[in-house]
């Protein structure tokens, strides 16, 4: 299939069950320069996978839809050894399934609703990674251990919490601090794990195998 | 042949030897009868001609009784006592009678013996009777002691008669030690003090306040241990009249009901919880769909007023930032107050899956609906214990069983199976009933929140129910079976239980 002049910055393919998101989403995308090729369902998806040139693209994907649900997209493509990034939308907040996600292979995650900005930035990592980078066994690289090694005892705690989903509020609770003291943990942890996002803090927590299993 | 009986009064002694209704004998010296009266031929059959002048061991006496009856007619002789014993009588017909003899000497003036007199009673109907009678009670023994419930009888003055085998269990005395005592020991206060005013009271009045129906109470066993038993009590009168007590322990059932009462106390409580929590998950997200639209469309529009160069488009862009930053306030509001809601406490341990699934099947029945459902329940022993909270489970069978006693209220057959297996990594707990089935158009959206096709229902039973399956990392499906009906299998993993996701 051949792809349209405006498909500048690559091709994404949008799944959501939510008609109105998808219209927005796409006009977002399109917007900003991605070839857009939406779906109301993962079942619809796979039925036009085969048509789908899959070089240069993305697959953004609701987490939380009727029928096949993202999770289960995103292992069955592992599974029939389709090599496309996949980036899921979560609800605000539900770290626990983005991280289930991300330990299902997902490279990204975006908590809804995104700016411009955000979903951009996930966007261009996800279609400038070299292909076959959410592979499910990933080993630590190198780089990211010796950096996780830098952290203090205190910190790994917090990012433990962190990963597992827990708020700041709750993980002051468990380790008996006030939750500034938490924030002033995470910015820390941010800078010397080298994380842009938060989404990225957690995708290396998993590539860490921190997540519990 | 008349035997001249000179120390007889002979008219007299003759009118009363014929009269008699009991078989009289005479017997000469060497053990022939010189004497058979009218009762003994009614007895026997023989006539008196018959047996006069042959010994009474040639015809009357069975076969293995001959020899004993010889050596007590020789005693007989030595003695001026009557003698007394029992044998059987053969008569004439084949049939045998027990009689029991009183033998005394007639001796002429020398002291010789010169007649036997030889008076019996036919005791062969008594002694069956007696016998039967005995057998009777043996057996109504029997049946009382293999009662599970202690039965105890008492007379008119409340004193314990009978004391049955599971009365001695239940209430710590032995019969013997029972027996003769007043029933009152075994009654707490205050009843322990009325209960000879209850009895006096009933046979006075003839007023029934007890007898012929249950009654729930409070018993006394010998340690002085209290405990809620069920009392019948009925009466019956032969001559003197007796109450019989049937007492039934009911600690242990009232533990169990206890149990289930506080099951279905905490099922309810976390119901409505998790009801809340359902809904307000439910809103969150819907509500976070169209805040994802929205700024994603204000997302779009500031990306293309970038493309054109109009100077006016600056302060739009900024505004446009701004409606983006207000609809992730509006969607953080959202997501605090589904997590408020949302939160409740896990109480994760080990519990034995079967009793578990015994105890929701017991709540999940609770009611009228479950009326005329035959329930039949398969559980593997063997299961052992899982990591599980066990009200959220019990909240998922709940759900199950109830939505399967549902589906069976239009049904003639209403058969309701439960039952539990392992199956690779997994326990697998099965519902099925005999329904109509699911529809295709309802199985596409089972388990998504305010599916439904009650009029009263909510339609958040299995969206509930999949959330908690899920944080347990476990499955939850629905199948039509062919046969009709559906079956529900939920499955939870026997190993791994996902610290992260219990926080779901
Ligand atoms: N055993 C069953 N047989 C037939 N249909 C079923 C069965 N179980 C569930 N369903 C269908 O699935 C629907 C959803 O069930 P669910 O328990 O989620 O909600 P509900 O029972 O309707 O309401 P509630 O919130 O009170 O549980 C039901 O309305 C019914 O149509
Ligand atoms: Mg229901």
């Amino acid at each position: 299939m051949t792809r349209p002049q405006n498909a500048g910055r690559g091709a994404v393919f949008l799944v959501d069950d939510d008609v109105a998101v998808q219209r927005g989403v796409a006009a977002l995308l399109t917007a900003a320069e991605y070839h857009v090729e939406t779906s109301k369902s993962a079942e619809e998806f796979l039925s036009k996978l085969e048509s789908l040139d899959r070089s240069n693209a993305v697959l953004l994907v609701d987490i939380c839809m009727p029928g096949i649900q993202g999770l289960e997209l995103q292992e069955k493509l592992v599974e029939d050894g389709i090599d496309l990034p996949v980036i899921v939308m979560t609800a605000h907040g539900d770290i626990p399934m983005a991280v289930r996600a991300m330990r299902n292979g997902a490279i990204d995650f975006l908590e809804k609703p995104f700016t411009v900005e955000e979903v951009t930035s996930a966007l261009d990592r996800a279609l400038s990674r070299p292909r076959s980078a959410n592979a499910p066994a990933r080993a630590a690289q190198p780089q990211l251990t010796a950096k996780f090694g830098t952290l203090t005892p205190r910190e790994k705690e917090v990012l433990q919490g962190i990963v597992d989903g827990d708020t700041n509020k709750k993980i002051a609770r468990s380790l008996d601090v006030s939750p500034r003291t938490v924030e002033a943990h995470r910015q820390k942890i941010m800078i010397k794990m080298d994380a842009k996002s938060f989404a990225e803090l957690v995708r290396m927590a998993v590539t860490l195998d921190m997540t519990s299993r | 042949m008349k035997p001249d009986l000179e120390d007889i009064d002979g008219a007299l002694s003759e009118l009363v030897i014929e009269t008699v209704d009991t078989p009289v004998v005479i017997l000469g010296a060497d053990g022939s009868i010189v004497r058979f009266n009218s009762a003994s031929e009614r007895l026997t059959g023989y006539f008196a001609d018959e047996a006069i002048g042959r010994k009474v061991w040639d015809f009357l006496i069975i076969e293995k009784e001959r020899d004993t009856v010889k050596s007590i007619f020789e005693k007989t002789q030595g003695e001026n006592t009557p003698t007394h014993f029992t044998n059987f009588w053969k008569t004439k017909d084949g049939q045998q009678r027990r009689i029991e003899w009183s033998n005394n000497t007639i001796r002429n003036k020398l002291g010789d013996v010169s007649y036997i007199l030889a008076t019996g009673i036919d005791v062969t109907d008594q002694v069956a009777t007696e016998f039967a009678l005995a057998e009777t009670q043996a057996y109504l023994r029997s049946i009382i002691d293999a009662c599970p419930v202690a039965v105890i009888t008492i007379n008119e003055q409340g004193l314990i008669q009978s004391f049955s085998t599971e009365a001695e269990h239940c209430f710590g005395y032995r019969e013997a030690e029972a027996i003769g005592r007043n029933v009152n020991i075994l009654i707490p206060e205050p009843g322990h003090s009325q209960h000879d005013r209850y009895i006096k009271h009933y046979l006075e009045t003839g007023e029934k306040k007890i007898i012929g129906r249950a009654r729930p109470i409070f018993a006394k066993r010998e340690n002085g241990e209290k405990f809620p038993a069920m009392l019948h009590v009925s009466e019956f009168k032969d001559g003197t009249r007796i109450f019989v007590g049937f007492v039934e322990d009911l600690t242990h059932q009232r533990m169990t009901e206890r149990r289930l009462e506080e099951t279905q106390f905490q099922l309810q409580h976390a119901g409505r919880i998790g009801a809340m929590g359902e809904i307000a998950t439910s809103i969150a997200h819907e509500l976070n769909q169209p805040l994802t639209a929205a700024a994603s469309l204000a997302g779009a529009v500031s990306l293309n007023l970038k493309k054109t160069d109009y100077p006016e488009t600056k302060d739009a862009i900024e505004l446009l930032e701004d409606v983006v930053g207000e609809i992730r306030r509006a969607s953080e509001i959202i997501r605090q107050m589904r997590d408020f809601i949302r939160k409740r406490k896990t109480e994760k341990s080990l519990h034995r899956v079967n009793k578990v699934v015994e105890e929701a099947t017991a709540v999940a029945l609770i009611g009228a609906e479950s009326a005329g459902i035959k329930l039949e329940t398969d559980l593997v022993e063997g299961l052992g214990e899982l990591q599980m909270d066990r009200i959220q489970i019990q909240q998922v069978l709940v759900n199950v069983i109830r939505n399967a006693v549902d589906a069976m209220q239009e049904t003639t057959e209403k058969r309701l199976k439960i039952s539990t297996s392992r199956i690779g990594g997994f326990v697998e707990i099965r519902v099925e009933d005999t329904g109509p089935g699911i529809t295709d158009e309802m199985m596409k959206r089972l388990f998504e929140p305010f599916a439904t096709s009650k009029e009263s229902g909510m339609g958040i039973g299995l969206s509930i129910s999949k959330t908690i399956i899920d944080a347990h990392q476990g499955k939850i499906n629905a199948i039509n079976k062919e046969s009709g009906g559906c079956v529900f299998t939920i499955n939870l993993p026997e190993g791994a239980y996902d610290e992260a996701a219990k926080r779901r």
